[in-house]
């Protein structure tokens, strides 16, 4: 019943983990029962190490969560040497998520991603800043369809462009990480966000900005997806704001094939569970399938009639 | 606050914590790391909650009988020193939550073990009476000098150790506010003592997958391989030599 498919990938469940939220070994797959979590998507890895950000990288906002991690990993080499072994021994699908500052470190990664067995797709963090010009990749067509070409060529593997929802118009990046040849699209990212200490004059996060993740972001993301679907054929795989049954199965009516729950994490490491128990549940109750869900959503309302005596204007 | 659990637990080490929020979903986004104070049955935990904020508001509306969302056991726990080890706890408020079960622990295994207890007045050592009744040798400091040494409980353990009181080669063990803990670990430096630091460090996911609760830690010490500690899985309890606090 929750059964999908992200173009060649059969997953067990539409339910996977948001990159950075459910950590970079796999250790915490224990609290989730097996046929609930779809897939591990792991933390984002870059090719050197990053310490990360000074504290605090977290405050809670309305609804949400700032957050500014700043990548913290122990880099490739490393990964390689000590974590992916552990992966090895999952009894689940594990797609990995790809960092860097250039597109010679993304094609570094998606080759080394490549050459690991156990992993069945790869998700390029394209909200990391590009050092030649310090946007993100994400932040322009030409940049999404140069970083991801040059990982298509690298890896035979599904390949996942995971987009930012800070652009005017999700269409046109969609359309280059599609022509560029990825497989799916995550969508989306953190928003950009700021919470300041008024009275130091500070930002409350260590580096400042922050990214805002939760409930708060939910109706962008499924927003977002709706408009990424129509503009594309490949798959989509929802990120942001999903906290429940109810709202996994909006995203899957939007459009997503997939969707990654993250902030939940948080509040229970059991959540993937509890909301896979609640799905079938409602689906049952539905009679219904994740399949037959996805990318249902009816967009088109017509305005009611104005009354004769209103004047139009 | 007592927790019942919806299964038995092995036994809690001392020094490890929970995450705790309302079950039925009020309360802030993510739930607030507490210590475990107590653990009267294999099902059942108690906690000491001091209200400061949502989090901890939320935590004291819950009515008795309602229900919690309680991720636990977590975090690594103090080292419980050989009876042939003399231990000092240095507690600050509800600092003192871990050393219930530590100084029971010890007074089951011997050896000379003295709890420094430290607030601002005698009303705000909350529940010492707890440690009355263990028998636990406790030492208390008052900010106004309401109850024992006038002064905060750094300077009380220096001046039990400078009348030999305690010895230097003791264990140290602190927890408590942050501000009490960075002078104690001042303290402990200056004056070449060995212990370890139960630390209040902010957290998200308390499991080890967000890595929000960054711990700096000492290149020369034993975690000194990467710039951070995880809090709640490399701690919350750290050796002073292994962090820089
Ligand atoms: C391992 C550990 C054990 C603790 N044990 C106890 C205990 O036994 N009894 C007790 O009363 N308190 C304990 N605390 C502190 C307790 O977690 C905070 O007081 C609580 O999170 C405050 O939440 P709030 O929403 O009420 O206040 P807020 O308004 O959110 O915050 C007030 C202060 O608490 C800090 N804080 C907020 N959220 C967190 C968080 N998620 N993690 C850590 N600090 C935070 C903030 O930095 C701020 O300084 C412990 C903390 C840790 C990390
Ligand atoms: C603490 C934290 C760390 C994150 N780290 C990463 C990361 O390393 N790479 C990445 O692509 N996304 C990262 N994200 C974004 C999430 O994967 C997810 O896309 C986003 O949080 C929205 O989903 P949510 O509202 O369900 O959390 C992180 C989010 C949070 C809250």
């Amino acid at each position: 019943m929750l059964h999908t498919r992200v173009g060649t990938l059969e997953l067990l469940s539409p339910l996977l983990t948001g990159s950075g939220t459910f950590g970079h070994d796999g250790a915490a797959t224990r609290f989730v029962a097996a046929g609930d979590l779809g897939a591990l998507v792991l933390k984002t890895v870059t090719p050197r190490p990053r310490p990360g950000n000074p504290p605090p990288r977290l405050v809670e906002t309305p609804s949400g969560l700032l957050n500014s991690i700043g990548l913290e990993n122990r880099g490739l080499a490393a990964f390689l040497r000590d974590t992916v072994p552990k992966l090895e021994t999952l009894a689940l699908p594990v797609i990995a998520n790809a960092g860097g500052e250039s597109v010679a470190d993304f094609e570094r990664m998606a080759e080394a991603f490549d050459a690991v067995a156990c992993f069945a797709a790869i998700e390029l963090n394209l909200s990391c800043p590009n050092v030649k010009g310090g946007l993100s990749f994400s932040a322009s067509a030409a940049a999404v369809e140069e970083v991801v070409g040059a990982c298509r060529r690298r890896t035979r593997k599904p390949l996942w462009a995971k987009l930012s929802p800070n652009v005017t118009r999700i269409q046109p990046l969609a359309q280059a990480a599609e022509a560029a040849g990825a497989d799916a699209l995550t969508v989306c990212n953190t928003l950009l966000g700021l919470v300041i200490d008024w009275r130091s004059r500070k930002p409350v996060l260590g580096a400042g900005f922050g990214g805002l993740s939760g409930p708060a972001v939910r109706p962008v993301a499924v927003r977002l997806v709706a408009e990424a679907q129509q503009a594309v054929k490949i798959p989509i795989v929802g990120s942001g704001g999903a906290q429940c049954a109810d709202d996994v199965l909006q995203f899957l009516v939007a459009g997503a094939s997939a969707v990654q729950v993250g902030t939940v994490n948080f509040r229970r490491p059991d959540a993937v569970s509890r909301i896979a128990g609640d799905m079938r549940a409602l689906l049952a109750a539905e009679q219904t399938t994740v399949a037959a869900l996805v990318g249902s959503l009816q967009m088109s309302r017509k305005p009611p009639p104005l009354p004769t005596t209103a004047t139009a204007g | 606050m007592e927790v019942e659990l919806a299964e038995a637990l092995g036994r809690v080490a001392p020094g490890q914590f929970a995450m705790l929020s309302p079950g039925d979903g009020s309360g802030p986004l993510i739930p607030r790391p507490f210590s475990v104070y107590d653990q009267p049955a294999a099902d059942r935990l108690t906690f000491l909650v001091q209200v400061i904020g949502p989090g901890t508001q939320a935590l004291a509306a819950i009515p008795v009988g309602g229900s919690v969302l309680c991720t636990v056991p977590l975090g690594n726990g103090f080292v419980v020193a050989p009876a042939e080890r003399e231990v000092v706890f240095v507690a600050g408020g509800v600092g003192s939550a871990p050393f219930l079960l530590y100084g029971r622990e010890r007074l089951r295994r011997g050896g000379k073990t003295t709890l420094f207890f430290g607030a601002r007045s005698a009303e705000r050592l909350y529940d010492r009476e707890a440690f009355e009744k263990e028998r636990l040798p406790t030492v208390y400091a008052t900010d106004d000098g309401s109850l024992g040494f006038r002064g905060n409980v750094v300077a009380c353990v220096a001046d039990a150790l400078r009348a030999g009181r305690v010895g230097r080669d003791a264990l140290f063990a602190a927890c408590g506010p942050e501000g009490l803990l960075h002078a104690f670990a001042r303290f402990a430096r200056e004056e070449g003592l060995d212990g370890e630091l139960s630390l209040e460090t902010y957290m998200g996911c308390g499991y080890g997958v967000c890595n929000a609760c960054p711990v700096a830690t000492e290149a020369e010490g034993p975690l000194g391989g990467w710039p951070y500690a995880k809090s709640c899985l490399d701690g919350p309890v750290f050796a002073l030599r292994s962090i820089a606090f």
